[in-house]
């Protein structure tokens, strides 16, 4: 019973992760960049549905579509600032920009809101539920449908509009959608500015999970780029299966009874199956090389 | 002569004389403390640059050498009363062997999944440092590291370690000069080039990737082991993956693959959070911005930037425009 309880935790937290990886994938495949901010704008939109919920006392309904477009805004800032002027410079510099980017980000956060903690609202209630025998917070059970519901909703949107088609064909071939007419320019941002508010949804459903300070961005950054390497960053649903099996690993690393080593054995799976199958689990790209 | 040939034969001299000089002239602790801590990230980014800029194997956890290298002579050095002598090479050792037993399995990973593993190590051996007990002292860290005694000199002022750290920096710069510039530093370039290729030609690129992670690593251990003995108490919050990326940062800054760039980088970025203390909280926010910036208006690096005041102080840039003209 102890373990199907941590599984359910599990596949909770990790469609969370799932979330928050999904924000990373689209940014890849669009910019071919590793987004290491990524887990600065999740808390960024955690930070404003704080300050809009808990201080201003907006409701949730509200709260959180303001929060979102906060997101929004911010990432697109990330974007106009240090995305575009180096959109032809080397992978690294780009990757350590984004590092740079991240560093300013928290710096601002704790500027603003201090290096204390801060207790998170519990957005859907905490009054756990039980059902036949197994204890079910309904956070958890909103988490899960959070995730999945975006994902499928994402899924729907990147091919069913027009808008979702030419962010999927700019990912793809920057020049061949250019040539189709595609402006490409924009689709670019759109990405951005999607896989922000995206960000911002994880990062408010994982603020009451961990400690909630201005260093939240680091720690979910880290789980979300971590379960998106894990799904394969070529595949965007991909992140939403290597997020669920972290947070499945996570959850069964406390049943076991090591709390303290909780991440270590996170880690040590994703060693585990990027050495199996180095280009993640989803990937189907096949291992062909040219010189 | 002109003033160019005296300054090309001459530079290295300056520099050194610089080097030397320059704890007498900064008679304040604080500041000599930050060259030392520029030092010591020095070599840290120089052993990344041989794995990274050379080899084009990206480390994402290279603060866990690092942390390893600087518990190592922390334990050595308090428990066992081993002088620094033997604490040095010894955490370059473990640093390494725990450099090799990650470099073996990632041999089969490239790219951006080489550096989430090594990212996934960093992590790990943070949760190690802060949660083996008995051997790391958890999160009360280790206190009490004594200043290291050579030659009946006692090192226990910034200033006189200011004198070891810049020695092993240069000791270190020399052999990743050699290293680089030999038939190995050549077969880790064509690795990064094209490892294909490089096999083709008759590379052992198993071999050579994991001679890379050892050499990073030992010399990434060393740098631990002075950070030991500057701070005299480690604990693990100064090994958390945030420092991987400071030293990424300040390779990058740098200017990757670059041994100059990553000494100029190293120190940049050690004394920029410093320099921006008048201004308050809003210092790393500023220093955030202001590595972006670097790599936006500098494409090259800090080192590319002092490689052209090179060639222009050693006067080979002007020879070049008139025959730019006819």
């Amino acid at each position: 019973m102890q373990l199907i309880q941590q599984l359910i935790q599990g596949v909770s937290l990790g469609s969370i992760y799932g979330l928050v990886a999904l924000g990373y994938v689209l940014i890849y495949q669009a910019w071919g960049v590793l987004n290491f901010a990524q887990g600065e704008v999740c808390a960024i939109g955690a930070f404003s549905m704080l300050e809009l919920h808990s201080e201003l006392g907006l409701p949730v309904w509200l709260a959180m579509p303001v929060a979102m477009i906060v997101s929004m805004a911010v990432g697109y800032l990330i974007e106009l600032l240090s995305f575009r002027p180096l959109e032809n410079a080397k992978g690294t510099s780009r990757l350590i920009a984004t590092i740079g980017v991240s560093i300013c980000v928290r710096n601002l956060l704790r500027v603003i809101f201090g290096a204390d903690s801060f207790a998170f609202p519990s957005i859907f209630g905490d009054k756990p539920i039980e059902i036949g025998g197994l204890i079910v917070v309904p956070q958890n059970l909103w988490n899960t449908a959070f995730g999945f519901g975006l994902v499928i909703l994402l899924n729907l949107f990147l091919r069913h509009t027009r808008v979702g088609k030419s962010m999927r064909a700019t990912a793809q071939d920057k020049e061949a959608a250019r040539l189709m007419g595609i402006n490409v320019r924009r689709s670019l941002t759109n990405t951005f500015v999607m896989a922000s508010a995206i960000g911002a949804i994880g990062g408010m459903l994982l603020a009451p999970v961990y400690l909630f300070n201005s260093n939240l961005g680091s720690v979910i950054g880290t789980k979300g780029y971590a379960s998106a390497v894990l799904g394969g960053l070529d595949y965007a649903s991909g992140a939403m299966v290597g997020g669920i099996i972290l947070g499945i690993a996570e959850c069964l690393a406390v049943a076991l009874g090591s709390s303290a080593y909780q991440s270590v054995i996170a880690y040590i799976v994703l060693f585990l199956v990027l050495i199996l199958k180095q280009s993640g689990i989803m990937s189907r790209k096949k291992g062909v090389e040219k010189v | 002569m002109s003033i160019g040939k005296i300054y090309e034969k001459t530079r290295l001299w300056i520099i050194l004389v610089i080097t030397f000089c320059l704890p007498l002239v900064v008679s304040n602790n604080y500041w000599l403390h930050i060259l030392n801590l520029g030092g010591i990230f020095a070599v840290c980014t120089l052993s990344l640059n041989l794995l990274t800029g050379c080899t084009g194997l990206f480390s994402v956890g290279h603060i866990a050498y690092y942390g390893i290298g600087a518990y190592t002579a922390a334990i050595l050095s308090t428990r066992f009363g081993v002088p620094f002598l033997i604490a040095l090479p010894c955490s370059g050792l473990v640093a390494m062997f725990f450099g090799i037993l990650l470099g073996m399995p990632a041999l089969r990973l490239k790219g951006l999944y080489l550096a989430i593993s090594t990212l996934a190590f960093g992590e790990i051996a943070y949760k190690v440092f802060l949660n083996w007990n008995e051997v790391t002292n958890g999160t009360k860290g280790i206190r009490g590291i004594k200043a290291p005694v050579l030659f009946g000199i006692n090192f226990s002022t910034y200033r006189a370690y200011y004198y070891i750290v810049m020695i092993v920096l240069v000791i270190t710069i020399v052999l990743m000069r050699n290293l680089i510039h030999s038939r190995v530093g050549r077969a880790l370039l064509s690795i990064r080039e094209s490892e294909i290729a490089a096999a083709a030609m008759g590379v052992n690129t198993v071999l050579y990737k994991i001679l890379a992670f050892a050499a990073s690593s030992f010399f990434a251990g060393i740098a631990g082991c002075l950070y030991a003995y500057e701070v005299h108490f480690i604990s693990p919050e100064s090994f958390v993956s945030q420092e991987s990326t400071t030293v990424l940062a300040m390779m990058v800054v740098g200017g990757i693959g670059s041994i100059a760039g990553s000494i100029v980088g190293a120190f940049a970025l050690t004394i920029i959070p410093e320099v921006l203390r008048f201004v308050g909280d809003i210092r790393l926010v500023l220093y955030g911005a202001a590595i972006v910036a670097i790599i936006i208006f500098v494409p090259k690096g800090l080192g590319g930037f002092l490689e052209w005041l090179d060639q222009i102080l050693m006067g080979k840039v002007k020879k070049q425009i008139p025959e730019e003209g006819e």
